[in-house]
C-alpha cells in the first residue's frame, strides 16, 4: 500500500501554519466539565504497524500489546493530574456496549475526517456532532455524566523502510517513516453531544516505551476542558 | 519462572498410539495439558495477542451465538480433544465458506460453510480433529518460531481473529500454510482422535473428497482462493494417506442422524447464504452432492432450484422449476419454493400458475419481507 | 490486515475530498430527474461509489445517500477498481424489482457486509410506478450496523433509484423523515 509518501504530502499541508483556536475542539456553548463530574474512561482502541520496505502496513499485535499497558498507565497517570474522578469500564460491561462503541468510532471519524479536514458546509464550522439517546446505554451501565473515549493508530519504519528512506534522502525524495493518528473524544452522556475532540495527526511519537506513551497521552488530551 | 520445554513434556495417564497407526508413523503420544506461558515470553506475548482476537470474535455480529449448537459443537470438540478439553473454546461463525480453525491459546473457529457441508458429525470430528492435531503438536507455535516469520507475526495472529475475511485471508492464509509433513501429522493424529471419540475414521477422506469436488466446480478451477485450502495445501496422495489410516483401524460410528437433527434449524439460513455467494458452479456442485445424498429433503431441491434461476443460463429455468416441482412433492419445502415458481412464471407469461405459486407463498409465509410486492404481482395478473 | 488502512485513509485523504453544499429548494440529479429539498445536505465526492452520486449529513463514516440517475443497461452500478476478482453487478432494462433490489444487495456486500432485506413494497417514485424496500446491513470495516432505506423505478429502460443508509441507532431515525419528503418529491422527466 503505497500510504507513506502521500502521507508525507498531507502532513507537509497540515503543518502548514494553521494554528487551531481552542474552540475549535470544543462543542458549541461547552467550555469546561463542571467540577466533580463523573467520567467514565472507556477503553482505548490502539493498533500499531510497521511499515516493510515496499511500504505495506504490517499490524504488529506485539507491539500493540505493549502499547495498550503503556497507554493504559499513561491514562491513568495523566487523569490524576488532570483531577478527574473517573471509572474504568470493566470488560465484560464493554461486550455489552459493544454497538454503542462501535456507533461512536464511526462518528469519531466523520468528526476527524470533517471537522478537522474538509468541513462539511451543514455543520457551519461547528463541532455539531451527537450520537443521542442511546449513549444513555454507558450512564446505565457506570453512572457516569460523561465518557471519555481514545483511538491510536502507529506506524514505524521498519530497519528495511530506514534504509530507504536514507538511501532516496540523498537523491532528493522525502519518504515518510510512519506516522501517528488518533483522536481523543468528550462525550455528554445525557445527550450524547460530542462535546470536545482532539485529533492527532503527526509524524513523531512512540507508544512502544512508557515514557513516550506518556508524551502521546499528552498530546492527545491537550486541553482538555477541566473546569479550573 | 523457567519456561517449560512443552514439546519434550512427557504425560502420567496419556493415550497410547492405537494399534495399527504405528506403522509408519514415529511415535508421538499426547502431551500433557499446556500451561499458560510466562506473560513475558515470547509465547506469552502470543497467548495475550491471541486473547486480544478471541474478544473481538466474541463481539463480532458475524458471530453465531446459539447455544445449543455451540454447546453440540463444544461437546464434539470436547470428545476429541479428551484432556485437553478445557483448553478448547469453539466459537461458531456466519461464513458461508468451509473454515476451521485452531489458535495456540485454544481457540476454535468453525465457520458455518463446513457445518453446512458435512454429512455427520464423524466428518465434522475428521477436521476439527485435524485442527486439533496441529494444536497439540504445536505446529502454529514452531512456524512462530522460525525466525523468517517473525517478521509478519502481527499477521498471523490477526488471522486467528479474523472473521470471516475472505479474500484477505487467502491471501495472508496462504504465507502461513502448514507444511506437507504437518498436514500428514495432523491428519494421523485426528484420525486417532476420531476413533478414540468413537467415530468412523473412514469418513475422513471423504470431507477432502466432498471439498476438491466442489472446488474443482470452479471456473477457474482455482483452489486456493478458499481460505481452509490456502492454509491446508490439499495433495492427492493425503487422501489416500488417510484411507490407509482408517482402514488400519476400521469400526465407529457417523452420527449421521444426530447432526441433521442438530442442524436443522440452522440448515435454510445456510443454504440461503450459501446461494447468495453468486459461486453457481461450485453450489451447482455442492447441492448436487447432497440432493444425490437424501433425494427426499425439499430444502436442498429448493435451494439448487434458486441457483438455476440465479443463474438463468439457457436450459436453467427449466432445471430450476424442475427443482422447485420437486421440492414440493418432497413436502416440507421453504415457502421461497413457491416464490421462485411464480417469478418464473409470471417472466413466462403463465399467468394462472404464477397467481397460483404467489399465492401459495404468501399463504405459507405471510410476514415475508416481500409480501406487498408479491400481492400486488397477484393483482396484476388477474387482469 | 484489518481496518488500519481504511481508517488511516480516512485521516490522510481528509485534504483530498472535495465537499460541495446542496442548497435546499429544486435540485436537478442527472439529466432526468429533479427532487424538491427542505434543507441543506452536503454533496461528497466518492470514486468508490460510482456511477452514484454521494450525499452525507454527518460525514461518509456516518451515513450516505446515493443516488442513481438514469442508470443505462448493461451499466456497472459500482466501482469496478476494487477487486478484479468479485463479480460485477450490472442493471439490466427487463429487471423487475426483486433483481434489482438484489442487484443492490449484491452490491452493497461486495465489501463482505452483510444485508438482510427487511421489507419490499410496490411505490410510486418519481411520479412512475415504482417500489421501496428497508433494509438492514452490518458494515464489514467496522461492525456498524445500519439500517437502510431505498426507493426505486425503471423509466424509459433507465434507473432511478435513492438509497440511504445510517446507523441503525440514533442516525438513521434522525434524518430518515427528510429522505422520505425528499423521495416524495422527485420527479422523472419522460
Amino acid at each position: 500500500m503505497r500510504l507513506a509518501s502521500s502521507v508525507f504530502a498531507v502532513l507537509a499541508v497540515s503543518f502548514a501554519g494553521v494554528a487551531w483556536g481552542q474552540s475549535k475542539n470544543l462543542a458549541p456553548g461547552f467550555t469546561s466539565l463542571p467540577k466533580g463530574a463523573n467520567v467514565v474512561i472507556m477503553p482505548t482502541d490502539i493498533e500499531l504497524f510497521s511499515i516493510s520496505g515496499g511500504g505495506v502496513l504490517e499490524p504488529k499485535a506485539d507491539w500493540t500489546e505493549a502499547a495498550t499497558q503503556h497507554f493504559k498507565t499513561a491514562l491513568r497517570d495523566k487523569k490524576q493530574k488532570l483531577g478527574l474522578r473517573t471509572l474504568e469500564l470493566a470488560e465484560k460491561d464493554a461486550d455489552e456496549l459493544a454497538e454503542v462503541n462501535t456507533l461512536h468510532a464511526a462518528v469519531a471519524r466523520a468528526i476527524a475526517l470533517h471537522h478537522f479536514g474538509t468541513p462539511l458546509p451543514t455543520k457551519e464550522g461547528k463541532l455539531d456532532w451527537s450520537l443521542g439517546e442511546p449513549v444513555q446505554a454507558i450512564k446505565k451501565v457506570t453512572g457516569a455524566d460523561y465518557a471519555l473515549f481514545s483511538w491510536v493508530r502507529d506506524s514505524y519504519a521498519s530497519a528495511e523502510r530506514q534504509a530507504a528512506m536514507v538511501a532516496l534522502a540523498f537523491v532528493g525524495i522525502g519518504l515518510g517513516g510512519g506516522m501517528q493518528v488518533g483522536y481523543a473524544s468528550l462525550v455528554d452522556l445525557n445527550t450524547g453531544q460530542v462535546l470536545w475532540f482532539n485529533r492527532l495527526l503527526r509524524g513523531r511519537g512512540d507508544l512502544r516505551e512508557a515514557d513516550k506513551a506518556a508524551e502521546t497521552v499528552e498530546a492527545l488530551l491537550e486541553q482538555f476542558p477541566v473546569a479550573k | 519462572m523457567k519456561r517449560r520445554d512443552f514439546l519434550a513434556g512427557g504425560c502420567a495417564g496419556c493415550a497410547s498410539l492405537l494399534p495399527g497407526l504405528a506403522a509408519a508413523q514415529p511415535a508421538w503420544e499426547i502431551p500433557a495439558r499446556f500451561a499458560r506461558p510466562d506473560a513475558g515470553s515470547d509465547e506469552g506475548g502470543l497467548w495475550s495477542m491471541m486473547d486480544r482476537e478471541e474478544v473481538r470474535l466474541r463481539k463480532s455480529p458475524f458471530s453465531l451465538r446459539d447455544p445449543k449448537l455451540q454447546a453440540y459443537v463444544q461437546d464434539i470438540a470436547c470428545r476429541l480433544a479428551g484432556e485437553h478439553c478445557p483448553d478448547v473454546r469453539v466459537h461458531l461463525v456466519r461464513t458461508p465458506l468451509f473454515n476451521a480453525s485452531m489458535a495456540p491459546n485454544g481457540m476454535m473457529q468453525v465457520w458455518s460453510g463446513l457445518m453446512l457441508r458435512v454429512d455427520n458429525e464423524a466428518q465434522l470430528a475428521a477436521v476439527l480433529g485435524h485442527e486439533i492435531g496441529h494444536y497439540l503438536a504445536r505446529h502454529s507455535v514452531e512456524r512462530l518460531r522460525d525466525a523468517k516469520s517473525r517478521s509478519a507475526f502481527g499477521m498471523f495472529i490477526g488471522m486467528f481473529g479474523a472473521v470471516g475475511q475472505l479474500g484477505q485471508l487467502g491471501l495472508i492464509a496462504g504465507m502461513f500454510a502448514y507444511s506437507r509433513e504437518h498436514e500428514t501429522q495432523a491428519d494421523s493424529i485426528g484420525v486417532l482422535l476420531m476413533r478414540k471419540a468413537g467415530y468412523d475414521a473412514a469418513e475422513a477422506a471423504k470431507v477432502w473428497e466432498n471439498l476438491q469436488l466442489e472446488m474443482k466446480a470452479r471456473p477457474d478451477g482455482d483452489a486456493s482462493r478458499s481460505p481452509f485450502f490456502a492454509t491446508h495445501p490439499p495433495a492427492a496422495e493425503r487422501q489416500q494417506a488417510l484411507a490407509e489410516l482408517a482402514r488400519a483401524s476400521p469400526g465407529g460410528a457417523a452420527n449421521e442422524a444426530q447432526w441433521r437433527e442438530g442442524v436443522k434449524p440452522f440448515l435454510r439460513d445456510w443454504l440461503h447464504e450459501e446461494v447468495k455467494r453468486g459461486q453457481h458452479e461450485e453450489s451447482l456442485a455442492l447441492l448436487g452432492r447432497m440432493i444425490a445424498r437424501s433425494p427426499a429433503a425439499a430444502d436442498y431441491r429448493w435451494a439448487r432450484g434458486e441457483v438455476y434461476r440465479l443463474r438463468a443460463r439457457d436450459g436453467d429455468l427449466d432445471s430450476a422449476v424442475a427443482d422447485y416441482l420437486a421440492a414440493v412433492a418432497d413436502g416440507g419445502e421453504p415457502p421461497d419454493t413457491h416464490r421462485g415458481l411464480g417469478m418464473i412464471y409470471r417472466a413466462r407469461r403463465q399467468s394462472p400458475e404464477a397467481r397460483t405459486s404467489f399465492q401459495r407463498y404468501l399463504e405459507l409465509a405471510p410476514e415475508a419481507p416481500d409480501s406487498a410486492l408479491i400481492k400486488s404481482y397477484v393483482e396484476e395478473l388477474r387482469t | 490486515m484489518r481496518t488500519l488502512p481504511m481508517a488511516l485513509l480516512v485521516f490522510l485523504l481528509a485534504g483530498c475530498a472535495g465537499v460541495a453544499k446542496v442548497e435546499s429548494g429544486e435540485r436537478g440529479l442527472g439529466e432526468r430527474m429533479l427532487v424538491s429539498l427542505d434543507g441543506p445536505w452536503n454533496k461528497v465526492s466518492a470514486p468508490d461509489r460510482e456511477p452514484a452520486e454521494v450525499w452525507t449529513m454527518e460525514g461518509r463514516p456516518v451515513d450516505e445517500l446515493l443516488i442513481y440517475s438514469g442508470i443505462k443497461n448493461e451499466q456497472v452500478i459500482h466501482a469496478t477498481a476494487m477487486g478484479a476478482n468479485r463479480k460485477n453487478f450490472a442493471f439490466r432494462s427487463g429487471m423487475q424489482p426483486d433483481e434489482i433490489v438484489a442487484m443492490f444487495e449484491g452490491m452493497l456486500t461486495r465489501d463482505g457486509s452483510t444485508f438482510k432485506l427487511v421489507k419490499l413494497a410496490p411505490a410510486d417514485f418519481g411520479g412512475a410506478k415504482g417500489f421501496r424496500f428497508e433494509y438492514a446491513l452490518t458494515r464489514k470495516v467496522d461492525n456498524v450496523q445500519l439500517s437502510g432505506l431505498g426507493f426505486g423505478t425503471v423509466s424509459g429502460g433507465e434507473l432511478f433509484a435513492l438509497l440511504y443508509q445510517a446507523p441503525r441507532l440514533a442516525f438513521f431515525p434522525r434524518h430518515q423523515p427528510q429522505v422520505e419528503k425528499m423521495a416524495r418529491s422527485a420527479r422523472i422527466k419522460t
